[in-house]
């Protein structure tokens, strides 16, 4: 139990060793391993989630509030002057990540059921399968800003590969792409970690250098001591720990970021271009219009249980970057764009479901789609208000199971024919009953239908949004009133393609085709019906979420207002 | 009585000479290994390239031995009444050296082509010892006619080098390289005459100089200071004295480009370090040049690598760049900047000796260093292609692999130096060096992507790599992975430097 989180991170990676070991003749067993790994990896994740007390709240910025931690020094490097930095391996969950490895668990699961017909080069493809798992598991879990970035930048290249090697026919242009965009995006983060660590440092191994006896101590002790210059600064310890980070009390006086004086980089300061610097990186990752034009390429040509991950889990990473890093840690700089956040937010939800109602493929309506709904992660984090901030969360975990659902959908019909064109078919209800059935219950959870877990998310960030002008005055009205335009585009789009492809007589473009078009197949009922259960269960009961989370997004609420004077 | 002034002191300058010559041990050690090769080759007629071999190593092994012996002992020491100094970092970046051209014997011993220019007779590798010996002494010099004599040992053995072996594109390199040397070498010696009329001393790290350098005028100075560098950063292969790199790269055979990508290139930084630390006194604005052209090597190297079809001669310019990251350290002009530098020069020589063995062993199999040769070899490759991606990776400054951790440290030196003095060309350096590492990944990744994601057009198989190439291969590349965690070890001796800062 002590190691719970280190256990869920490197499962993964141990079977990918083992995926590696495995001669060629085994290769039939390398699903097997995979699916079993991940399968391990989410009884651990949904063991840790019941032993969470979610009751436990706490300040963002203290360790106290987090749960099944584990804190080894992983290495410090002395360097001359600037004292000496150390890095931590540091994992622990609250509030603001449990729902989201929950999620990640969920989506690599399922990723690897959908795996199973996987053709071409098998032990490549498994054992960077499972590398991803691994990376994209311990970026959610990661609290030491070195371990996170280690991980963040890690899961580029599996990424890379898989798309490059296993995608459709544009791959190697849409991997490359996606690399390059993404690693824009992290150096932009790199610069900010950098200026971080060079002025937060950390209270108690200062503490333990400068002589105090830490059991006696309270961290609030060694903070006033070194504001006052009794600690000096060549004896303070630099830190990546990104639970230091977010106390204000942390910084070293004087430094660049450090929150008292406002020092200047390029004009503007310091904190609000390490902001901008933070959202643009993450932004990328999430991805925000209008940074977003990676992701229709990279989905288009993903193969479909990478589009599954894709979709479900990475872009969340985006979304969770800018709570842990970017508003927890400048929360002024945050507020200062948080009409920026809010405007980009609704042209992304507008503009990218005026993009899906034009596609003809169907792979590219749903990223488009994808990049509508992010939209909401960004409109409702922007609102600074309690329902904003838990709205958009929900929307990231809600539209990791939908998202994850509609490209398995799109898989499906892809399997049969190797064709996406929404125009190629025509009445396929008549031929695929069930199969209809269950693109209906993804259609109508995406586009928000009462009842299903989208609609709850929808609701919450719409709440926080127009709530938040006169609460604390962060973005207008009239910008989630605008938003709500993207529900109805929404419904238009997944309701013409439905009847396109669904109503009407039987047609598809080749007639060899019609006998590949069998309903669906065990293996797909698999990979379809816990998603259909989950989408509904979490539509339904909003509170078996919302009691995990409810106390992380209270507390990472209370924490950047309170900087803010409205 | 004059005179039995003068004899009293002469007679303790010799004796100084006697009891500062054990400290030349690895020196002449490398050079009675030189002369071994001559001797050996002359008197026995076939059958040498055991023997050659075997002098080579152990010459190298007897040297790696002495300087470990150095390295507890000294922190610094001047010897020879000044001419040299022997300190920490000189004896760090010898054992660097000793690695790096071990490791260039080591892809001779692997390659079909220059196995036969290596071991049928000495010269190659006496070339090899002499640049050697000059690289050890240029960590070592920081007296301006030493550092002039060591810098013509590496480029006189190195213009040889580049032609002895035939063929007309090594013919061409090798003039080319032998004239813009020259012509380099004069302009850098007709600045050092420069500064020693100023200052009156030839120890640039006296704090004669130091203070001579102070009080010059702006505009002699810069004069001095520009053509002075010019030879340097002939010997970095830095913008904008770069060009000779990328021909010589292409024509010679590989194990001798990982010997220049590496001795010659810290050899001169190691210079650099010295005289940047009167520099940065004086009155002109020795950081803001230092980072100008730091960008535009970076720049430069990179945009250029990216339109490359050959592979060594992108990475002839990926050490263009590199050469830019490395003066980035000494822009910050800090102890941790210069320790940053030190770590980072220590990484880009593993990095770069991994990424030419494995190029080697690509190159055996081809005859070819074209990317277009290795499409759709994936599957065939599959262990050292493995190999090929960490150690692109790694060049790149992705984690989880060391270079990472070397651009980390010499950008937020960099920072800390901006922190300090908020002078704009520090975060400009910043900015520009991180966005010129996403330009880099898009060539580095070149190689995997020839080789996992094209389709292969040729039908021919390759024959299988020996398990003794692979598992040298993946003991050259796992420091890389483990310097990621635990980069603190290499970080430590670099720690030990006194920079006289």
């Amino acid at each position: 139990m002590g190691n719970l989180l280190s256990y869920i991170v490197f499962i993964p990676l141990i079977a990918a060793a083992v995926v590696l070991v495995l001669p060629k003749k085994m290769e039939s067993s390398y699903k097997w391993v995979t699916l079993a790994a991940t399968g391990f990896t989410l009884v651990l994740a949904i063991i840790g989630i019941l032993s969470f007390d979610k009751d436990l709240s706490g300040f963002v910025g203290s360790e106290s509030s987090l749960q099944l931690v584990e804190k080894t020094e992983w290495f410090s490097i002395s360097l001359g002057s600037i004292g000496s930095f150390s890095v931590d391996y540091f994992l622990g969950v609250d509030g603001i990540n449990l729902s989201m490895l929950l999620l990640a668990a969920i989506v690599l699961f399922i990723g690897a059921i959908a795996s199973w017909n996987m053709k071409k080069k098998l032990k490549g493809y498994f054992g960077l399968y499972l590398l991803l798992s691994s990376s994209v598991l311990g970026c959610f879990v990661a609290l030491d800003f070195f371990l996170f970035y280690l991980f963040f930048e890690f899961m580029l290249l599996p990424m890379y590969f898989l798309i490059g090697i296993w995608g459709g026919p544009r791959r190697e242009y849409a991997a490359i792409k996606f690399f390059l965009y993404t690693l824009l995006g992290s150096i932009l983060i790199l610069i900010v970690m950098i200026g971080l660590y060079n002025s937060v440092y950390d209270p108690v191994r200062t503490g333990e250098l400068a002589g105090y006896e830490m059991t006696s101590t309270t961290i609030e002790q060694i903070q006033a001591l070194v504001k006052s210059g009794q600690i000096s600064k060549e004896q303070t310890v630099k830190s990546f720990n990104m639970i230091y980070m977010a106390d204000n009390g942390n910084y070293i006086p004087g430094s660049i970021l450090d929150n008292s004086v406002i020092k200047e980089v390029l004009g503007q300061p310091a904190r609000w271009m390490a902001f901008l610097a933070l959202l643009i990186g993450f932004a990328i990752k999430l991805p925000a219009v209008p940074f977003h034009t990676w992701l229709p390429d990279a989905h288009v040509e993903a193969p479909t249980p990478i589009s599954v991950v894709l979709a479900g889990i990475l872009l969340k990473i985006g979304g969770y970057g800018l709570i842990r890093t970017a508003f927890i840690m400048f929360p002024d700089g945050a507020y200062h764009y948080s009409w920026l956040i809010g405007f980009f937010g609704m042209v992304a939800i507008i503009y990218s479901a005026l993009n899906a109602l034009a596609q003809k493929d169907l792979k590219k309506l749903i990223a488009y789609s994808s990049v509508s709904h992010m939209g909401f992660v960004s409109l409702g984090l922007a609102a600074f208000t309690i329902e904003g901030a838990t709205g958009a969360m929900y929307q990231m975990f809600s539209h990791g199971l939908i998202s994850s659902m509609l490209f398995l959908i799109a898989g499906v019909v892809y399997d049969r024919t190797h064709d996406r064109l929404i125009e190629n078919y025509g009445g396929l209800s008549i031929q695929m009953p069930k199969y209809a059935v269950f693109v209906g219950i993804a259609f109508f959870a995406s586009l928000g239908l009462p009842g299903f877990s989208g609609f709850i998310a929808e609701l919450m960030v719409f709440l926080g949004a127009f709530n938040s002008s006169h609460v604390i005055g962060a973005i207008p009205a009239w910008m989630p009133i605008v938003a709500t335009l993207g529900l109805v585009l929404g419904g238009g789009y997944y309701l013409w393609t439905f009847q396109r492809m669904f109503l009407g007589q039987f047609w598809v473009k080749k007639k060899e085709w019609v006998p590949a078009m069998k309903d669906l197949t065990p293996r797909e009922y698999i990979m379809l019906v816990p998603l259909v259960i989950l989408i509904i269960l979490f539509g339904i009961f909003p509170s078996l979420l919302l009691n995990l989370i409810e106390n992380g997004m209270g507390s990472f609420i209370e924490h950047i207002t309170a900087s803010i004077n409205p | 009585m004059m005179s039995l002034l003068q004899q009293g002191e002469l007679a303790s300058k010799l004796e100084g000479i006697s009891t500062d010559l054990p400290w030349l041990l690895p020196e002449i050690t490398i050079v009675v290994t030189l002369i071994c090769l001559l001797v050996f080759d002359l008197i026995f007629k076939d059958k040498k390239s055991y023997g050659i071999a075997a002098i080579s190593f152990v010459g190298l092994g007897f040297t790696f031995f002495l300087l470990s012996l150095q390295w507890n002992q000294v922190t610094q020491l001047n010897l020879f009444n000044g001419l040299l100094k022997l300190d920490r970092l000189g004896i760090l970046f010898k054992f660097v050296f000793v690695i790096a051209l071990a490791g260039s014997f080591l892809m001779a011993i692997n390659s079909s082509k220059a196995k036969k220019d290596f071991f049928q007779s000495s010269e190659v590798n006496t070339l090899l010892y002499g640049v050697l010996l000059g690289s050890s002494l240029m960590v070592m010099s920081s007296n301006l006619l030493l550092i002039y004599l060591s810098i013509e040992v590496v480029s006189i053995c190195s213009y040889a080098l580049s032609a002895i072996t035939k063929g007309k594109k090594k013919a061409e390199a090798g003039l080319k390289y032998l004239i813009f040397g020259a012509a380099s070498s004069a302009i850098m010696l007709y600045g050092m005459s420069w500064l020693y009329g100023f200052t009156g001393t030839l120890d640039i790290a006296s704090q004669e100089f130091i203070l001579g350098i102070q009080a010059i005028d702006i505009i002699p100075l810069s004069i001095a200071g520009l053509l002075t560098l010019i030879g340097l950063l002939f010997k970095l292969g830095a913008f904008p004295m770069h060009i000779w790199s990328p021909d010589v790269y292409e024509a010679v055979p590989i194990p001798i480009i990982n010997t220049f990508s590496i001795l010659p290139k810290l050899g001169a930084l190691a210079i650099l370090i010295r005289l940047s630390v009167g520099m940065n006194l004086s009155a002109i604005d020795w950081q803001l040049w230092l980072g100008i052209l730091a960008m535009a090597s970076m720049t430069v190297g990179n945009f250029s690598a990216l339109w490359q079809k050959d592979i060594k001669r992108m990475l002839a310019y990926s050490s263009i760049a590199h050469a830019g990251f490395l003066m980035v350290g000494l822009v910050a002009n800090s102890q941790s900047g210069n320790e940053a530098l030190v770590f980072y020069g220590m990484i880009y020589a593993l990095m770069n000796i991994g990424a030419f063995f494995l190029i080697q062993l690509l190159e055996n199999k081809t005859g070819s260093s074209l990317f277009e040769s290795y499409k759709g070899r994936g599957s065939e490759l599959s262990w050292l292609g493995v190999l090929i991606v960490i150690v692109m990776i790694s060049l790149t400054g992705l984690p989880p692999t060391a270079g990472f951790n070397a651009k980390l440290l010499i950008f937020s030196s960099l920072f800390e130096a901006y922190e300090i003095s908020q002078k704009p060309i520090y975060m400009l350096v910043l900015i520009f060096g991180l966005i010129n590492a996403v330009i880099a990944l898009f060539y580095y990744l070149k190689l995997p992507f020839f080789i996992y994601l094209k389709t292969n057009g040729s039908q021919s198989q390759l024959t299988k790599h020996k398990p003794y190439e692979l598992i040298m291969g993946t003991l050259l590349i796992v420091p890389l992975l483990l310097l990621f965690f635990r980069s603190d070890w290499l970080v430590d001796l670099a720690n030990s430097i006194n920079f006289g800062l």
